[in-house]
């Protein structure tokens, strides 16, 4: 028992070790949505500032500051004038003295920064691209479950003649870079009437997407033979074998396939971009290079928009993970 | 009993499922695509209006301003209506787009791409209709970026804005180095002796750089401007770099900047490459990032938009913009590398209504008020590619800001070659040019490469195009 | 045929037809117009012209060819094993019952829906040459200047391979579906036996995870050849410094859409195809000796 607790304290020493550069960067995202501007870049050789501040004012709204160099070193002040190209000139102990701005720094307080997020709700149609991304996902998961699932038993579960070559030809889709089909592929759909609807998203999910059949595949084949032997005998058609034993006892397997077709359609940015042709069936995804303009890009909206987009993932992710990972056991299959 | 028990678990069950798959329904219900079109978009379809689309190669703010004027342009007439979608700056839609015969009726783009697809047939000349235009002439425009649009004899695009690049000095620094902070380099005597003295080393590398001539990016194409060469022939459409002295001297200069491991006599502003790859100081990402904000580079090359940015991202910086320092001997002269231009798909169906829209934009307003053009580079901080309008008190009154326009107004240009291998040659200008600095290849070497290997793309596309370049 | 061949086929070609179908609706135009694009030569917008094999002769003699190859063989040889052991390693740990799991869990799946374009942004001021977080770290703790890493063309390869580490949240999520899986009595006859942590490791979780070590390798495999999406947002599409992350997908990306050379990328697609088919199928026919499947 002892050994056990020792056990967990160790491992909980690595994941805590381990969490911190797995979470850095969306902290940093979290903590750049909540910054003005002019802090998101951190000063010259200084460290970047992970916890958002403010300049400190006094009651007349003048910047506190803090002398670094000459006779006054290391006094507070405030600063009187502030002119570019000019010394600032700072009141310290009723004197007023003129220093360069790196002669002194400003006091620093805990400011969050919410008007980036009223900025990135307010600049992009939001509940409208949210609808839109979350058509494609639910549907796309829908068909992707099913159509993989169905298919994945075939490999899985039937012996039937040529199915490795067949299951061969499903991995090979995959291994064609999307560059050179890209542009025959938009004729298909063209020649369907299908650009500039959603059907080239969400429609090819449902006959079947390869990673998935692979992944469930995988998991079938884990199955023991004799549980569909013996409802084989009782007279079950091949459908009720997938539906009443595989599938059940494969669910892990299936959220994990739901999970990750939602996560993938939720941040795909190149397909609804090339199928789309209007900015009111744009996609999260699209939306959030509104912050990214030719030369620029608006760092606060485009973090808090960023954290807007993460934010239902992690609680997705959060909530579901338990289904797919405690999963089922065997207990009762065996023997 | 337990049956009781059961079946009113299952009854629970069962409700429980309805409800769900209510619930559900309804969601769907409230994620079905609606009627895409706006209120706007159907009155002017009722109204029996011509819809023309067109695709935005800004996104961000930028497109909101497009997007501001377009829908004045809808409000100020009832024949035709401007639908604008945002594109970005991916290729790849407008390629399939044009490729699969659905392409917008307008679209905006980088010049850069401009000879490569007009050479395949994508756009409609545009020189006739421009002539009956008495503001969009040949003379009403910089020069080079009239020729931006100018390929093959014709004019693909309407030019809309223009960037140049200026010197940006940290005033700061220079008053830490002891330099006076008014007077920037003016010449690449200058330049060196100031680098020299703005470049702090310690014990952890070097603290602050006093300027790497191919940072925030490439530069390449600059440099060789500035040292007074010639990078192309524009009547043939071919590079004659390869036997420039200018650009030879341009390159070799650039290659000085870079510690040679051999020699122990590196000038004292010399840099290790491999610490200072272009766009990798201070995990430069765009130019928000730039390490010019942060004080790691005392100096650097920049466009007319850090005029916007610099305010916003470093309000603390002390920073001048000068004209980019050239050798003594060589006339004044400023780059213009880029620009963004309008043009009409040739499988436009509505040609004449984009035209009709493209020349009230690019027309000054009937009330005497200057062009949506005009204002739309007003808003993205952008230069106006016509003379008239960059002489306007908003862009030339801005003490930052004018510092660009004026060197516009008062040198010649060179913008970037229209030529089909435009993309091909700024890439192998950046392998060259750091090949060149890890000294794999000598000056002559690289400005010899650059111009064989963009001639034969050149050559190659104008064959695959049917034709034989002029 | 028996009887009972003929209704597995029926059966089995009935479950595979959703596939089968979509196939021959969306993906065989494609994929043979991009196969005879390969021997053409095709610039996406004008007919295309037959030169027989010329696009593929030609590749050979290219430069930038043999370095993407290269970039990418290098790139793949190391981050795919790397990876995976990796991300066996964090799913063994994230699978003890230790209080906060999900936390955990969520925290390490985490790096893997950050949009890339904020990632991209931390790990270039992390990576920075001089004044970067981790050369930061390697100063004040060890006293060493760190190198130049993605700035440094020597330095770039491993930089990615070290990023990629950080996103095995998909490959770890797929692991622990599979330890799900493995039926908790074989611990307990393990634990009779008087098996250790690395004993039951060993004979006990490995074997019974083999079928998803071969999928997440195959998998690994497939998207190593392909890595495009990070290096195209970190270099700018560039493939700078000198080349260095000049992989396969970028150099096709870039001419495909940027020199619009879409026969010359066509050959290069089908060239990648056969190198990653190649791989698969050794794999694949390997697999048969240590890949155990619980079911038979």
């Amino acid at each position: 028992m002892a050994n056990k607790h020792k056990f967990h304290w160790v491992a909980h020493l690595c994941l805590l070790s381990a969490s911190v550069t797995f979470v850095a960067p969306f902290l940093w995202m979290v903590s750049t949505s909540l910054k003005s501007e002019a802090r998101i870049f951190p000063k010259a050789g200084g460290p970047p500032q992970w916890i958002p501040t403010a300049d400190r004012l006094d009651t007349q709204g003048r910047r506190i500051v803090k002398v670094l160099e000459g006779p006054f070193a290391g006094k507070q002040g405030v600063e009187l004038s502030a002119h570019e190209g000019e010394r600032h000139e700072i009141l310290v102990e009723g004197k007023t003295i003129a220093l360069w701005p790196e002669e002194f720094e400003v006091e620093q307080r805990l400011g969050f920064q919410w008007k980036n997020y009223v900025a990135a709700l307010q600049k992009m149609d939001f509940i409208n691209n949210l609808r839109n991304t979350l058509f494609i996902c639910v549907f796309c998961v829908v068909g992707t479950v099913i159509s993989s699932g169905l298919v994945a038993y075939s490999f899985a579960r039937i012996p039937w003649k040529g199915r490795n070559v067949v299951f061969l030809c499903v991995l090979a889709t995959m291994m064609i870079p999307y560059q050179v089909t890209l542009i025959p592929l938009f004729a298909v759909y063209r020649s369907l009437g299908w650009v500039g609807t959603f059907k080239p998203l969400i429609i090819p999910s449902f006959f079947g997407v390869p990673f998935y059949i692979f992944l469930l595949r995988q998991f079938f084949m884990g199955i023991p033979e004799d549980m569909s032997a013996a409802a084989r005998i009782d007279g079950c058609s091949e459908f009720g074998i997938f539906l009443r034993i595989i599938a059940p006892l494969a669910k892990p397997a299936f959220a994990t396939t739901g999970l990750f077709t939602f996560l993938f359609e939720w941040g795909d940015f190149l397909n609804p971009l090339i199928y789309l042709q209007d900015d009111r069936q744009y996609t999260l995804a699209i939306a959030l290079q509104q912050f990214q303009s030719h030369h620029e890009s608006a760092w606060g909206p485009l973090m808090a928009m960023s954290t807007l987009i993460t934010l239902p993932i992690i609680v997705l992710f959060f909530l579901t993970q338990r289904t797919f990972i405690q999963g089922i056991t065997m207990t009762g299959l065996k023997g | 009993m337990d049956t009781e028990l059961n079946s009113s678990l299952s009854l629970k069950r069962y409700v429980g499922f309805s409800i769900l798959s209510l619930l559900g329904a309804l969601f769907v219900a409230w994620l079905w695509p609606r009627e895409a079109k706006t209120p706007e978009e159907r009155q002017a379809l009722a109204e029996g209006r011509v819809i023309i689309t067109y695709w935005a190669r800004h996104t961000g703010h930028e497109y909101e301003a497009r997007k501001s004027l377009i829908d004045e342009f809808n409000r100020s007439q009832n024949r035709i209506y401007v639908r604008t979608v945002v594109i970005g700056s991916r290729i790849e839609k407008l390629l399939t787009a044009i490729a699969g015969a659905a392409p917008p009726d307008i679209c905006s783009m980088g010049t850069s791409v401009l000879a490569q697809l007009a050479l395949q047939g994508c756009f409609t000349p545009l020189e006739d209709r421009m002539k009956e235009c008495p503001y969009l002439e040949e003379k009403d425009f910089f020069p080079h970026a009239w020729k931006m649009v100018c390929f093959d004899g014709h004019v693909w695009g309407i030019i809309t804005t223009i960037d140049t690049t200026c010197l940006l000095w940290n005033k700061n620094a220079f008053r830490k180095a002891g330099l006076d902070p008014e007077k920037p380099p003016k010449t690449i005597a200058e330049l060196e002796e100031y680098a020299a003295k703005l470049t702090i080393r310690s014990a952890a590398g070097i603290e602050q750089y006093g300027f790497v001539p191919w940072q925030p990016w490439d530069q390449t194409f600059l440099w060789g401007v500035m040292f007074g060469g010639k990078w192309w022939d524009e009547n043939t459409g071919l590079l004659t770099c390869g036997s420039d002295p200018a650009i030879i001297r341009s390159l070799a200069w650039q290659q000085s900047f870079s510690i040679d491991p051999r020699s122990n006599s590196n000038p004292p502003y010399a840099v290790d490459p491999a610490r200072t790859s272009q766009g990798r100081l201070g995990g430069a990402y765009q130019s928000a990032n730039n390490p010019f904000y942060t004080g790691k580079v005392a100096m650097i090359t920049e466009g007319e938009w850090q005029c916007t940015f610099i305010p916003k991202y470093a309000p603390d910086l002390d920073w001048g913009v000068a004209p980019v320092p050239q050798p003594e001997e060589v006339p004044p002269i400023c780059n213009s590398q880029d620009g963004v231009a309008d043009a009409i798909p040739s499988g436009s169906r509505h040609a004449d209504e984009a035209w009709e829209f493209l020349k009230w934009f690019y027309s000054p307003r009937p009330d005497g008020r200057p062009s949506p053009a005009s204002d739309y580079c007003m808003l993205i901080h952008n230069i106006p590619p016509r003379k008239e309008e960059a002489l306007q008190e908003r862009f030339i009154g801005d003490p930052k800001f004018g510092v660009f326009v004026r060197q516009l107004l008062e040198r010649p240009a060179a913008s970037f070659p229209t030529i089909p291998a435009a993309q091909f040659l700024s890439d192998i200008m950046d392998e060259q040019r750091e090949q060149l600095l890890y000294r794999v290849v000598t000056p002559e070497q690289a400005a010899q490469t650059i111009e064989q290997a963009t001639n034969a793309e050149t050559r190659a596309a104008w064959k695959l195009a049917g034709r034989i370049n002029p | 045929m028996t009887r009972m061949e003929r209704r597995n086929l029926v059966n089995g070609l009935l479950f595979a037809s959703p596939y089968i179908l979509g196939f021959l609706l969306f993906m065989l135009y494609p994929l043979a117009m991009s196969f005879y694009y390969s021997f053409c030569q095709y610039n996406v917008i004008a007919k295309p012209i037959w030169i027989g094999w010329d696009n593929y002769h030609e590749l050979f003699r290219d430069s930038d060819f043999t370095t993407a190859l290269y970039n990418t063989l290098y790139f793949t040889v190391f981050s795919v094993p790397l990876s995976l052991a990796f991300s066996i390693g964090l799913a063994l740990l994230l699978n003890q019952k230790v209080n906060g799991m999900s936390i955990y869990r969520t925290i390490f799946f985490l790096p893997t829906i950050v949009p890339v374009v904020a990632s991209a942004v931390l790990w270039l001021w992390v990576l920075t040459p001089d004044g970067g977080l981790l050369n930061g770290l390697l100063l004040q703790f060890f006293g060493i200047r760190g190198p130049g890493w993605i700035a440094d063309p020597a330095w770039s390869k491993p930089s990615l391979i070290l990023m990629n580490l950080w996103t095995v949240g998909t490959a770890v999520v797929i692991f622990l579906a599979g330890l799900a899986e493995v039926p908790k009595e074989l611990y307990e006859v393990a634990d009779i036996d008087g098996a250790g942590p690395w004993g039951k490791f060993r004979n006990v979780t490995l074997p019974l995870i083999t079928p998803t070590i071969l999928f997440n390798l195959v998998m690994g495999l497939i998207a190593a050849f392909q890595y495009f999406t990070q290096v195209y947002v970190m270099t700018n599409g560039t493939g700078s410094p000198a080349k260095s992350t000049l992989l396969y997908a970028l150099y096709l990306y870039k001419t495909s859409f940027n020199y619009l050379k879409m026969g010359y990328a066509s050959a290069m697609a089908w060239l990648l195809f056969l190198v990653i088919f190649a791989a698969t199928v050794l794999v694949m026919v390997s697999s048969k000796r240590w890949v155990h499947y619980h079911g038979e």
